[in-house]
């Protein structure tokens, strides 16, 4: 017991005096997540926008296996990026495996499918509402699935922020994609699961903290969100 | 050209659904002027009706003609009961609906939101307006795209009476004279305030179509007689 509240009391030093590779390693947290979300909201977004707003063929067979994908395991993720980009994998060439690059790509995709299938149940009752209106004034598609992305944008902000705390809070396939390498690679969970194994408590009890932190200000702002503009739709622009 | 030009013709015109004929076969020759009131009970296939003029809906069988002169007709606008507002500004709800936002439009935008009593909401989100204002703004949305044919599902259902007023006067006082109108209700006392001519449906057939006038004082069907003395509702 002695041993944890010492840990925790150093730690939080950690925190308090910026310690650098502390720093490192959650600002390589903070920027993986950044790409990856960014990368996973630029193509998420439309496309849930599209398959929400749009009748074709095999629409529900596109939309079941997005969904499907949403659970997809993350070891399997890294497993399945880990042999593309290993050097006798199909883009083992491009040298990226054990890199940052690599890292964001698992991630993206990992989140993507969360990130449009969310899109989709948004922009879905949405539609419900609005292709009616559309079509009676033929708007064209692209204006439309701009609308509806403009219109849900109050709701797509959770989805993004769904996103991040998806993919900060994320283990399993960046380690195997990127290794966990020291000042390369090591970033907030890859780094809590090495240093709580080497019994380094303080140094995995202050990432510990700052992820927990950064979780609880996500869905605090996901909250603040959903009460200040989702619950009244009418109470601002 | 005017509205007078215009010829309506509805040839064989059915919808079904799920095995329901929802429209039996339906043929009619309307005028291009006016307004036509789409009267009839709930659930008698108004809607049904206005939706595949609209083209909203796809007929199962059948087809509906707009001419004008040896030219087809493209330009209709739909008021659908529940007004659909998008979450902007009433000015940009307004915008949205051009294909081309010209200088002109936008002072013509002004010009309808201030007929309509929405002037001073312009840029007030269009989501805080009452249900009549809302209604107001999907009338003032229609007539800027310019349509030949205006096509209102109940457009003053559930809203405030000063918005019924309003939208009422404003059709017979600024549109009438220039589009022609489509205007479904059951209200019998609004049908006698806007109708220049009644088609009258039941259980999915229209049974009359007549001058507003004859259809009032001399209806030829006993289920226009009842409906009229309120024993339909």
């Amino acid at each position: 017991m002695n041993d944890i509240s010492e840990a925790f009391v150093s730690s939080l030093g950690l925190i308090l005096f910026l310690d650098a590779e502390l720093l490192e390693i959650i600002l390589l947290s903070f920027r993986i997540t950044f790409y990856a979300v960014l990368i996973s909201s630029i193509l998420g977004i439309p496309l849930g926008a599209f398959l929400a707003s749009t009748h074709f063929k095999f629409r529900n067979t596109v939309v079941s296996i997005l969904f499907g994908m949403m659970g997809l395991p993350p070891v399997v993720v890294g497993l399945f990026v880990y042999l593309i980009f290993s050097r006798s994998g199909s883009l083992g060439w491009m040298g990226l495996l054990y890199s940052p690059m690599v890292m964001i790509i698992a991630q993206v995709i990992l989140i993507l499918p969360i990130v449009c299938c969310l899109t989709f149940q948004i922009i879905e009752s949405l539609h419900t509402r609005y292709h009616e209106f559309f079509r009676s004034y033929r708007i064209a598609k692209l204006k439309s699935v701009i609308a509806y992305i403009v219109d849900s944008r109050f709701e797509l902000t959770t989805v993004v922020l769904a996103g991040i705390g998806r993919s900060i809070s994320e283990v399993g396939a960046i380690i195997i994609v990127g290794g966990n390498i020291d000042h390369i690679t090591r970033v907030m969970t890859t780094a809590i699961a090495l240093e709580t194994s080497k019994g380094n408590l303080d140094l995995a009890l202050g990432l510990g903290i700052i992820l927990l932190a950064t979780a609880i200000i996500l869905n605090g702002f996901i909250l603040f969100l959903r009460g200040k503009y989702l619950k009244t739709p009418g109470s601002t622009i | 050209m005017t509205s007078e030009d215009i010829q309506i013709n509805i040839n064989d015109l059915s919808f079904n659904i799920e095995g329901k004929t929802l429209l039996h076969n339906t043929n009619l020759s309307l005028n291009g002027d006016g307004i036509t009131v789409l009267l009839g009970a709930n659930g008698a296939g108004k809607t049904i009706f206005l939706k595949l003029l609209t083209g909203l809906l796809t007929p199962s069988s059948g087809s509906t003609t707009f001419q004008s002169g040896n030219l087809s007709i493209k330009t209709r606008a739909f008021v659908s009961q529940e007004p659909v507002i998008l979450r902007r500004t009433v000015l940009k709800n307004m915008l949205f609906v051009l294909e081309k936002i010209t200088s002109e439009k936008s002072t013509l935008a002004k010009e309808l939101l201030s007929l309509m009593g929405l002037d001073k909401k312009e840029h007030q989100n269009a989501l805080t307006l009452s249900a009549g204002e809302k209604q107001r703004l999907c009338l003032a949305r229609a007539i800027i795209t310019d349509p030949e044919i205006l096509l209102l599902d109940e457009p003053t259902a559930n809203i405030e009476p000063n918005s019924t007023t309003l939208i009422e006067k404003y059709l017979i006082q600024k549109v009438r004279s220039s589009r022609k109108i489509f205007f479904v209700t059951h209200d019998i006392n609004q049908a006698r305030r806007l109708a220049d001519e009644i088609v009258f449906i039941h259980t999915g057939r229209v049974i009359e179509h007549s001058s507003a006038e004859n259809f009032f004082e001399n209806p030829k069907t006993t289920e226009a007689r009842k409906y009229i003395s309120g024993k339909i509702n």
